[in-house]
């Protein structure tokens, strides 16, 4: 391996290593009690392990394919297959035309500079049906976003700015998709499905949790209204828009979904267990328990690289696990947290005596954050396993 | 109501310039270095011409193993009778009487 390589491995893992100390010195700075410290030295040095195993797999899988020509593109035709990528199907032959241009390029300058010219063309191609089609979409989103402030503020004013938010996102959507005249793919329409109906039930427990505990509202400050509101609508957007890197399979977004939910089944077990667990209950699933949130991402990705003979369907599989799974799980945090409190004042994540409110921050931590974290990066070192024993001798793929 | 606005520079230039051998398939980027226009503007271009059916496309698939095919273009008839059109205006530009106008041919054109 040269000594760039390696220089850019090391610094890959070592920005997820220090990323994932800040993250934790955050979380127990605003916990009450500090963990004890084989707690500590476990859940820094766990996830660490795991990421540095992740990356160097990835990048090595990648370098392989790159230096065996199966994967022989680089960062212009990369970026503008990716640009390519976004145009909707009827385009898609200029598209490719495109890309056969840049095959002919000759040059570092030269193809950076059409690949960037190129997708700036893709990017800005004008909409199907004509800019005043595109404005009037524009001016009845944007009305419904304005509408939706006050409305959302009489019934549940603490989640004024998350609607407000989610509703802008979600019309931004709606005129992109009129602008590039693209109409939802849906090839995995139950995936598709489950993903919606994830995001309505996240947002359904966060109505339920707040018309409950209003007081509860200053645990939801804006900033994380808005990270909130970007994370659900971004789950929604990949499941409806499917890009064509995350679903041009069936096997691996059905093997994704079914692990998210999986997920989100283990965490609700997890959590009406969890206190005082029935002897044969915890006998029977004590080992399904301890091993389901790292199969729930592993597994599949495993599986899907090795059926799909490559690294892609693997990693088609860790994104639909991720978008199932973050918002099912917030659907469940909520409601199980509430009911915790009120047995007793404990929060979900073992925390004494606390505001029930702190129930929406610790939510949004674990299930927006920490668990798709650990969760993708148990499924990358999957992805590349099941690409690495499918791949037939020498190809790397 | 039909906007009267002319082609732009640009694309007079492209059509021009594919009017110039009207038979022959051009490769993009070879339209990019002969014009030195960037692909970000002509793509546009032969899209909007494509859409007016004044430019015809095929792929070539005789590329070199490991490559992908490469897209040709040509004017159609509609589109040769336009460059007729643009190349006597030019003319007339230049300081000649102006020429019988075909309606329809230019018409219709929206920032291209």
């Amino acid at each position: 391996m040269s000594r760039e390589r390696r220089r850019f491995e090391a610094a890959v893992v070592r920005g997820g290593v220090v990323a994932w100390v800040a993250v934790y010195a955050v979380i127990v700075a605003r916990s009450d009690e500090p963990p004890a410290p084989e707690g500590a030295v476990l859940q820094l040095g766990v996830p660490s392990l795991l990421w540095v195993l992740a990356a160097r797999l990835l990048l090595r899988h990648r370098w392989s394919r790159a230096d065996s020509g199966t994967g022989a593109t680089d960062p212009p035709a990369r970026l503008l297959a990716a640009a390519v990528a976004a145009l909707p199907d009827r385009r898609q032959e200029w598209g490719r035309a495109m890309l056969g241009e840049l095959a002919e390029v000759q040059g570092r300058s030269a193809r950076w500079r059409f690949a960037l010219s190129s997708a700036r063309a893709v990017l800005w191609l004008p909409p199907a049906g004509g800019w005043p089609a595109l404005a009037l979409v524009t001016a009845v989103v944007g009305a419904a976003v304005v509408a939706t402030g006050p409305a959302v503020g009489a019934a549940v004013p603490g989640l004024q700015v998350f609607a407000v938010t989610f509703a802008a996102l979600v019309g931004a959507m709606v005129v992109l998709a009129v602008a590039r005249s693209s109409r939802p793919r849906l090839p995995v329409p139950a995936a598709t499905a489950l993903v919606t109906a994830g995001v309505a039930a996240a947002i359904a427990a966060a109505v339920g949790f707040l018309r409950r505990e209003p007081d509860a509202a200053e645990y939801l400050p804006p900033a994380a209204a808005v990270y909130l509101a970007a994370v659900l609508a971004g789950c929604l957007y990949v499941a409806v828009t499917s890009p064509r890197w995350l679903g041009d399979g069936r096997l691996a977004p059905h093997l994704g979904a079914v692990a998210g939910v999986g997920f989100a089944a283990w965490f609700l077990l997890v959590n009406r267990f969890g206190e005082e667990p029935p002897v044969v209950v915890a006998v029977l699933l004590g080992l399904v328990l301890a091993a389901t949130p790292g199969a729930a991402f592993f597994v599949p990705a495993y599986v899907a690289g090795r059926a799909g003979r490559s690294l892609r369907p693997g990693l088609q599989a860790v994104a639909w696990a991720a978008i199932v799974a973050m918002p099912l799980t917030y659907a469940v945090w909520l409601p199980e947290g509430l009911r915790r409190h009120a047995i007793d004042g404990r929060s979900l994540d073992g925390e004494v005596i606390v505001p029930v409110g702190t129930n929406l921050v610790d939510a949004m931590i674990f299930c927006l954050g920490i668990f798709p974290v650990i969760g993708v990066t148990f499924g990358l070192v999957g992805a590349v396993l099941g690409a690495r024993r499918a791949a037939p001798a020498g190809s790397g793929a | 109501m039909t906007r009267n606005r002319r082609p732009s520079a640009q694309t007079t230039a492209v059509v021009l310039t594919l009017a110039e051998e009207p038979a022959a398939w051009r490769y993009g980027y070879q339209l990019c270095r002969q014009l030195d226009i960037k692909p970000g503007t002509l793509y546009p271009i032969l899209i909007r011409l494509t859409d007016r059916g004044l430019l015809e496309t095929t792929w070539d698939d005789d590329v070199p193993a490991g490559r992908p095919p490469r897209h040709l273009y040509r004017l159609t008839g509609t589109g040769r009778a336009l460059a007729t059109e643009l190349a006597a205006a030019s003319v007339t530009g230049a300081g000649g009487a102006p020429p019988a106008r075909r309606p329809g041919l230019t018409e219709g054109w929206q920032g291209a």
